[in-house]
């Protein structure tokens, strides 16, 4: 909040002092160490896809093809639906729960921390053989969008329920005196000074957390949602090629994932919020 | 400056007693502050006079005695609660500004949100209190932009933007580096001029010596001593209280 941008702070700064001299040569010398055994490991791997042939054109040349790609891109874009359609529940349910968590009525209190505790402890294939072998049977009909989409949700929505109330714990509690001092109401209170800070505050983990939905959600193949993972599995029947479509996504997910950080470390930012990575 | 006798007071402290856990933190406490009174407390840290401060608007509950605003029975919740509290502005050692918002917003939303005025109304009349504590030009910084003694101008202006019938301030100089504290204290000296009725609680003596109409010495939870301030300080009745002001002179 302060004007001038924060310094770039990293939990190595945070933690540890700044090294002298002796520690600056170790420091220096497991660095070169390091590096060697890096190298060494990654030329062991790629000797090993050598002698084991997945360097072959075959399994590469498919990549060549417009069709691979408009696929694998159908396959992103169930992938970017389910995740966002997912986020976005979650993060309403999530503050919901929350809310109904820090009330003074006894009863919704109770309920909506089981509730969290619940789906929070859940894994998420777990509830998603609930919605595609479970639900079904009591008549309920639903596409696999929402088979996927729901179970995911709701393993999120636990963990965003924490970090809101992590939030709200972190908003000083002079900030409440001061309004009721003023004559607000508890209930303005709530909307008007606590959850504006304490969203701020989580917008961090919020995000963060986005990512966790996104690798849920390559669970599709459960209920059979065409998403990137499917996808990629069709293709891996289609060529027979294992090793380079995985690889291939991998590198696909690893850059969805850096660029929702990125957003995060932005957004924090913008917002002035202080983090530490 | 009235005559504490003829008046009908203001708020009304009767038998008010409260603990945390086993400690007694505010022991038969009876105080009335009558409209126009400066009544300062002090007193040694541990005293129960923040306490005693923020029972008046039940941020702090009592356990038994009475709490009386204008005659009436300090409500214990709702509407009528809030309704009291906007009548009493409280000024804080922390400051408490909202630090998501400007500064003219954290004067302005009270004004809109509890008495219903328009944004013009508001606005109108937190930038002539700012004006008046002399930060309209930080109007639109947030709180961590300006400093201390800039932000506890604000929140004085913030609560005086209620219009309060009492203010009451809990250590407000406290938390201020030395160089700011005066700049603070002229606006409270400015206010108490214009007949603001004030309960302050505080450290500093001298503006004690000069505003207070009383001053309110407690000690382990107790109003060991009143007096007119220079009464007070020149000739303290108690052993407690020549102790306490021996101990923060001589410097």
């Amino acid at each position: 909040m302060s004007t001038s941008a924060p310094a770039s702070r990293s939990v190595r700064d945070a933690l540890y002092e700044a090294p002298g001299p002796r520690t600056r040569r170790r420091v220096r010398i497991a660095t070169a160490i390091s590096l060697i055994l890096v190298v060494a490991a990654l030329a062991a791997i790629g000797y090993r896809f050598y002698i084991t042939g997945q360097f072959a054109p075959r399994y590469w040349t498919f990549f060549a093809k417009a069709t691979t790609w408009k696929f694998l891109l159908q396959g992103f874009a169930g992938t970017v639906r389910v995740a966002l359609t997912a986020g976005a529940i979650a993060l309403a349910l999530g503050l919901l729960l929350m809310l109904g968590r820090i009330s003074h009525v006894k009863a919704l209190s109770t309920v909506c921390r089981i509730v969290t505790d619940f789906f929070r402890s859940l894994p998420s294939l777990l509830l998603i053989y609930f919605f595609f072998l479970i639900v079904p049977q009591y008549g309920i009909k639903m596409s696999s969008f929402w088979m996927l989409t729901l179970p995911v949700a709701l393993a999120a929505s636990g963990v965003l329920a924490e970090v809101f109330r992590a939030g709200v714990n972190a908003v000083p509690k002079g900030q409440v005196e001061a309004a009721l001092s003023l004559g607000m109401s508890p209930l303005r209170t709530t909307f008007k000074i606590v959850l504006p800070q304490a969203i701020r505050f989580v917008i961090p983990s919020l995000i963060s957390q986005l990512v966790v939905v996104v690798k849920d959600t390559t669970v599709a193949y459960v209920v059979s949602y065409p998403d990137l993972m499917q996808n990629a599995r069709v293709l891996i029947t289609n060529y027979d090629a294992l090793v380079s479509v995985y690889f291939t996504i991998a590198i696909i997910y690893i850059l969805i994932n850096y660029a929702i950080n990125q957003a995060s470390i932005y957004v924090s930012h913008r917002l002035g919020v202080k983090i530490i990575r | 400056m009235t005559d504490a006798t003829t008046q009908q007071p203001l708020i009304e402290l009767k038998h008010v007693d409260k603990h945390f856990g086993s400690l007694h933190v505010l022991r038969d406490i009876n105080l009335s502050i009558v409209p126009g009174e400066v009544v300062v407390v002090i007193g040694p840290s541990g005293s129960g006079k923040s306490t005693l401060c923020r029972a008046i608007n039940r941020l702090e509950t009592i356990d038994s005695g009475e709490i009386l605003i204008d005659g009436k029975p300090l409500p214990q919740e709702g509407r009528e609660l809030a309704a009291m509290r906007a009548e009493l502005g409280m000024v804080f050692q922390q400051f408490n500004l909202f630090s998501h918002m400007t500064v003219l917003e954290n004067v302005m939303l009270a004004p809109t949100d509890v008495l219903g005025l328009s944004r013009e109304e508001a606005r109108g009349r937190a930038m002539s209190l700012l004006e008046r504590v002399g930060v309209a030009e930080q109007a639109e910084k947030v709180p961590a932009q300006i400093s201390g003694g800039q932000q506890q101008r604000v929140a004085i202006a913030r609560a005086l933007a209620m219009h309060p019938r009492a203010m009451l301030f809990d250590e407000p100089t406290s938390a201020l580096d030395p160089e700011m504290i005066n700049e603070v204290l002229e606006v409270m000296i400015g206010l108490a001029r214009q007949g603001m009725t004030m309960v302050v609680v505080t450290h500093e003596m001298n503006f004690a010596r000069r505003v207070a109409d009383r001053v309110v010495f407690m000690a382990d939870g107790a109003i060991v001593e009143e007096g007119a301030p220079d009464a007070f300080f020149d000739h303290p009745q108690t052993q407690r209280a020549r102790d306490f002001l021996d101990s923060i002179k001589n410097h």
